[in-house]
């Protein structure tokens, strides 16, 4: 019994437990589950300052949006920022793992940490796990050598670039990107550029929609603006759908009271 | 057919003006037949909160036992209850550590913070990609009507009483135009001082 | 193909299982005892791939008689229930997992009776009547029409009978005997058997 109780903690790492089980199930002719993506435009660009990161923020399972207003704009150090499009809880987690291992080298190190750095750390994560962590990201940040721009693929391999982007809205946003980036725009001009080029995906991608987040990344500073455009506003209601308290037939209620009132009586003790 | 969709069901979760509610179908069937008409998917795991899980009704039950396990022994250790943001972190966790061999549950946490009392509403996809919006989460084999209905009923800051009817309203009407969920509903409606448990009339087809 | 029913009353669980083994075509038996008394006041009734079920019931029972060797005292219907459904969601991750479907039915004295529907996935879920096999297609619309939550012993008897009769009238394959116990508070018993002679008679 103990040792049953003590193989269900947590060890650290994926589990594999319910491979062959599934394995089995789906061999039967079930169809494996969807999980959500986020179909995604997420570009990044390098300006006379520093970086400009920006993401829509759809997320979707199939067909179905399951989240209108997400963040796809990662922390990832008080530097560097990440993007990420594909499996969402795989963008979510290996920013997050990345995060934490940054932050530990930068205590150990006493150093701001390199773009570079979360970039060999992110990419050799991938690779490790052969694209099976679907994560397509844009790398962001300044550190003393100056601002840097990284695309990664799920598999590992890596771009150093003065501009990129990713996800299914990628080849949209590069339109505007190609014809107008130039190096040396000023932040108001770089601002504009990610703000045009961002919409393109989300108004012409499926996958991609919402609102843009923008995040800009100077020398010593950062502005993670959130919701920068509200690019899809939705309709005013006009009437509302109100209904009459007891409309739904209710056949039993069971009231629980969380407030415990409680009285605490002095007994006198016994004198012998 | 999705793995997903074996044994049937759906979860809904609404957040109010200093409330939230949760609501669950109660059918459990293997496929087409429908085997119970009283199985809630909703469990209250903590004073102020709720979890519901909809999917495969096996990992229904590994995974309620698995997280209260982590959650006791959480507990246990820290001498303090867990708030529900917590409790979701656990649980997304726990769901990517499965990342490739993953549970086949669609999860969704309502509750209040136990300090704050600020509502709190969370829904996962099976490999625990967290989802917290502000107004309301689905999960089960008729999210798609389940997303509809929230979508025209919901509203801002509704009070307890107006919450209650949209979120049955809404899933009454979604479930029944799903064949795999239904055959009665069971609504959650926690407030600060009390939690509000009303069984809905519904039709058994 | 076989077949396994069970009824919940207000005081009792009440099994029935069909007694054919049949191996592909062939029926290698027909006197078979798919109910097990596994203590005192528990019962498990089994069916599946044919030796999974005995290997399967084997070592949960034998695993119950040794909780109660260390502890001095029963597992509870509803503990034994979880224990078998663990395990078999356990197996079901291994390379080689049971393809058991089953009934754990037993009394509490103080929680009153219980019956746990089990399946090959481990799916579970206490329930007041139930089947597994093909005989459940029609046992349950049968259920619905004559369960109710005062049901007699006699009258869960009666209800088996009638489940049994339209199985053998309308089930393709010929079940022609079944087994039935009960359990209540004065423990596990065998009732008499419902077969194809019993019912003209």
């Amino acid at each position: 019994m103990d040792l049953d109780n003590a193989r269900e903690l947590p060890r650290a790492g994926f589990n594999f437990d319910n491979c062959k089980r599934n394995a089995t199930l789906l061999n039967r002719g079930f169809k494996p589950p969807i999980t959500t993506k986020t179909g995604t435009t997420i570009v990044g660009i390098i300006y006379k300052d520093g970086v400009i990161l920006g993401a829509d923020t759809r997320a979707t399972e199939g067909p179905i949006v399951s989240d209108k207003n997400c963040a796809k704009i990662h922390y990832l150090a008080k530097n560097i920022y990440c993007c990420g499009a594909g499996t969402a809880a795989d963008t979510e987690m290996t920013t997050d793992l990345i995060s934490s291992q940054l932050e530990l080298h930068r205590l150990q190190t006493d150093r701001e940490v390199r773009v570079v750095a979360a970039n060999t750390m992110l990419k050799q994560m991938l690779f490790r796990y052969q694209g099976h962590i679907s994560a397509a990201l844009v790398l962001g940040g300044v550190d003393k050598t100056g601002p840097h721009i990284y695309s990664i693929h799920p598999h590992g391999s890596s771009d150093k670039l003065p501009y990129a982007t990713m996800g299914s809205g990628s080849l949209a946003a590069m339109t505007v990107f190609e014809s107008r980036w130039k190096p040396d725009l000023s932040e108001e001009e770089g601002k504009k550029l990610v703000r045009d080029a961002d919409p393109t995906g989300v108004f012409n991608d499926l996958g991609s929609g919402s609102n843009i987040d923008l995040c800009v990344i100077r020398k010593g500073s950062v502005e993670y603006l959130r919701n920068y455009e509200l690019a899809n506003k939705k309709g005013k209601r006009q009437l509302d759908y109100r209904f009459k308290t007891g409309t739904s037939t209710v056949l039993h209620t069971n009231i629980k009271d969380l407030l415990v009132t409680e009285r605490v009586q002095a007994v006198p003790m016994e004198i012998s | 057919m999705s793995i997903l969709a074996y044994n049937g069901g759906c979860v809904v979760a609404m957040r109010g003006k200093d409330c939230v509610a949760i609501a669950t179908d109660h059918r459990f069937g293997i496929q087409a037949q429908t085997i119970s008409t009283d199985f809630k998917k909703v469990f209250h795991i903590g004073p102020r909160m709720f979890l519901g899980l909809t999917g495969l009704q096996t990992d229904i039950l590994t995974v309620r036992d698995r997280l209260m396990f982590r959650k006791n022994l959480y507990e246990t250790r820290e001498n303090r209850e867990m708030c529900p943001k917590p409790f979701s972190a656990m649980m997304s966790s726990f769901l990517y550590e499965h990342r490739f061999g993953p549970y086949f549950i669609e999860p969704v946490v309502a509750g209040l913070d136990p300090k704050t009392m600020e509502p709190f509403i969370c829904n996962m996809d099976l490999i625990g990609c967290p989802n917290a919006p502000d107004d309301f989460v689905v999960a089960g084999t008729c999210a798609e009507q389940l997303y509809g209905m929230c979508e025209t009923l919901w509203k801002p800051d509704l009070e307890p009483d107006q919450l209650f009817e949209v979120i049955a309203q809404s899933i009454v009407n979604a479930f029944d135009r799903d064949a795999m969920s239904g055959w009665g509903a069971t609504v959650y409606i926690i407030e600060k001082d009390k939690i509000t448990e009303r069984t809905l009339k519904t039709r058994m087809d | 193909m076989e077949t396994l029913l069970g009824i919940k009353g207000p005081d009792f669980v009440m099994l029935a299982a069909d007694t054919t083994h049949a191996r592909s075509i062939i029926v290698m038996k027909e006197d078979q005892n798919k109910i097990h008394k596994v203590s005192d006041s528990l019962l498990i009734s089994t069916v599946g791939e044919s030796g999974d079920t005995e290997q399967f019931t084997e070592f949960i029972s034998k695993n119950i008689a040794l909780y109660k060797m260390r502890n001095g005292y029963d597992l509870s219907p509803r503990e034994s229930a979880h224990f078998t459904r663990k395990n078999l969601a356990e197996y079901l991750r291994s390379r080689t997992p049971y393809q058991v479907f089953m009934f754990v039915a037993g009394y509490d004295p103080n929680a009153g009776p219980e019956l746990t529907f089990i399946d090959y996935l481990a799916n579970a879920l206490p329930v007041n009547y139930a089947g597994h096999g093909y005989g459940a297609i029609f046992a349950s619309s049968i259920y619905d029409r004559y369960w109710h939550p005062n049901i007699t012993q006699a009258e869960a008897y009666d209800v088996f009978k009638k489940c049994i009769a339209e199985i053998q009238k309308r089930l393709v394959v010929n079940l022609k005997n079944f087994t039935v116990a009960v359990v209540d508070k004065d423990g596990v018993r065998d009732l008499e058997p419902i077969s194809a002679a019993s019912l003209a008679a």
